[in-house]
């Protein structure tokens, strides 16, 4: 490798060598640059006033105001309760999910059984089905069950989004504990769930961890769903956001404010976990 | 608690996760097939109509522009995407291979766009692109003169490069990092022999490195097309399927029939005929992961 590091003091690489050398470390700028600058636009827009929002020359000399943060917590916006609902619904997902998933993964990892492989490849397989073909049996369903705008379903139809990447998830990692500290504990009497509990569950904690932290933001970030099963007691972040299209127009200022709820808590919980994260679309296959 | 003891423990333990399953993903599925060889207005009736057999399929194909205009949407719009991403996310993966602090930094920023709301993302770039005070609309237009003030989601093949675009910036920065996964699985001999041999650096990536890559990028190849394929969040909250239906993807189709216009027979054929596209991909899908093993 060509880099900078080990040459040395006084050493002169050959231009043609300096030229790529500086080529690379501009298309890296460019490219942080791609991911930041989008994201602090809207962060800076959510402290402006509105006639700052609705002017370019005021890009980056306006005058900072928390309004707008307040505003969308007040009529008609109250994205309080959206709020409740978004870490009610992605909450009681991740509860419900991540016991389910990591019992059949469990399953799936120790025991051979008949059909064991067409079971497992059909789980994963249903994360491919696309939502807009369920959504209607499941407006129609939840309808008759009269849960149309309600937490409930969209708990339902979250778990059933995100159960098969979990369960693939923590399979890999559940592959990956020794036989051996299992077999002793059996040796000594304990029950295949106390062997879950207390011996599989902590080895593979990192595995559930990120499973339940892609869970939680798949289920945050969940739009269509939510869209079509929310009316006004159900209504999720997401959904809170579009509200501020308007009969006059787009509030950017509100939106960017509502932006930085929805946003803030994702990328704290990403940071926490992102190296086990590269994994989670492709469960270990790629790593 | 004996009762429990008697069942076999890989059945009580796959029980709840596959009666989920079961009736939140395969009887949808089942019901949505039925429902397809309906006809069902819902502006008419409550109760679904009489069994019309093929009709549904049999009109989406000959008498249906609006659907065809989809499936070409949705064609566009999944292979520029898909290209796109791919394009990015190797150029970055190989770019911030290196060591390096900054290049350290930029692979833990590359998870920030794929854990932000999609939804968000298309109303951001919305804002970006006002023609009045977007920002990147005025920063374009600085650059390429031919788009100064140009209203980009009013015209056809501008709004489905923003489409593309948003949805590139949500993807690839993701895709970066499994393509960098790859990369780190390659070992480092292999590459360093062909150097030693007097290889330029481009013989070294084509010979060397793309080929053992190859499966990595494959998957992240299917993956992306079925994501591409089911992208709706970014397009309802960007373009809206406009200006006219030059953004409306298959899957945008199917809500805009069912939830605008209430004819869930025709719809669920609809999304019947994405569901196949899918579902063979996934097929596809599940032979390039599993292969391996």
């Amino acid at each position: 490798m060509s880099s900078a590091a080990g040459i040395t003091p006084g050493y002169l690489a050959p231009p043609a060598e300096r030229a790529a050398d500086w080529l690379r470390q501009l298309a890296v700028f460019t490219l942080i640059a791609t991911i930041v600058l989008p994201i602090a636009w809207i962060v800076v827009t959510a402290f402006k006033l509105p006639r700052d929002v609705y002017s370019l020359e005021a890009a980056l000399s306006f005058t900072p105001t928390l309004e707008n943060l307040r505003t969308v917590f007040q009529h008609p916006w109250n994205l309080g309760s959206k709020i409740v609902n978004s870490v009610l619904v992605a909450g009681g997902t991740v509860l419900l999910a991540i016991p389910m998933a990591t019992m059949a993964a469990y399953a799936f990892s120790r025991y051979d059984f008949r059909f064991k492989q067409a079971i497992f490849l059909t789980v994963i397989a249903s994360q491919f089905i696309p939502a807009a073909i369920v959504v209607l049996p499941y407006f129609l369903m939840f309808k008759q069950l009269g849960l149309l705008d309600t937490r409930t379903a969209l708990v339902l139809i979250n778990l059933s989004i995100v159960l098969p990447y979990a369960v693939w998830m923590i399979k890999g990692f559940i592959d990956a504990v020794p036989l051996e500290i299992e077999e002793s504990a059996q040796v000594d009497g304990a029950s295949r769930a106390r062997v879950i509990v207390e011996i599989v569950v902590p080895a593979a904690l990192p595995g559930i961890i990120t499973a339940a932290v892609f869970s939680f933001t798949l289920t945050w970030n969940e739009f269509l769903f939510a869209l079509i099963l929310g009316k006004q007691n159900a209504l999720t972040l997401p959904i809170g956001l579009i509200g501020f299209r308007t009969e006059r127009g787009d509030l950017w200022e509100l939106m960017a404010a509502g932006g930085i709820l929805i946003t803030a808590p994702m990328f704290l919980l990403s940071l926490l976990v992102h190296r086990q994260f590269v994994g989670s679309l492709t469960a270990g296959s790629v790593r | 608690m004996k009762l429990l003891r008697r069942i076999p423990a890989p059945v009580w333990l796959l029980a709840p996760a596959l009666l989920f399953v079961a009736a939140m993903a395969l009887f949808p599925l089942g019901s949505a097939l039925v429902l397809s060889f309906r006809q069902w207005r819902l502006t008419k009736s409550t109760e679904p109509g009489p069994f019309i057999g093929l009709e549904n399929y049999v009109l989406l194909f000959t008498d249906d522009p609006e659907f065809l205009e989809s499936l070409w949407a949705t064609f566009v719009f999944v292979t520029s995407d898909v290209a796109a991403t791919l394009a990015v996310a190797l150029g970055a993966a190989l770019l911030l291979r290196r060591a390096g602090r900054v290049n350290s930094l930029a692979r833990v920023l590359l998870i920030l766009p794929f854990v932000m709301s999609p939804a968000l993302i298309g109303i951001s770039f919305r804002f970006f692109l006002n023609p009045e005070f977007g920002i990147a609309q005025y920063l374009i237009g600085q650059v390429i003169p031919a788009l100064q003030g140009k209203v980009w989601l009013a015209d056809r093949t501008l709004a489905m490069a923003a489409v593309v675009a948003s949805d590139v910036w949500h993807w690839a920065p993701y895709m970066t990092l499994v393509i960098l996964g790859g990369l780190a699985s390659i070992p480092p001999e292999t590459e360093e022999a062909a150097r030693v041999d007097g290889a330029s650096e481009w013989a070294v990536f084509r010979d060397v490195t793309l080929p053992q890559l190859l499966p990595v990028l494959g998957i992240v190849l299917v993956l992306k097309t079925v994501f591409a394929l089911k992208a709706f969040d970014t397009i309802f909250t960007l373009s809206n399927g406009g200006p006219g239906t030059s953004t409306q993807t298959l899957a945008y189709f199917v809500y805009h029939t069912a939830f605008n216009y209430y004819d869930m027979g025709y719809a669920a054929a609809a999304a019947w005929v994405l569901t196949a596209l899918l579902l063979a991909l996934s097929g596809y899908y599940l032979r390039l992961v599993f292969r391996k093993r």
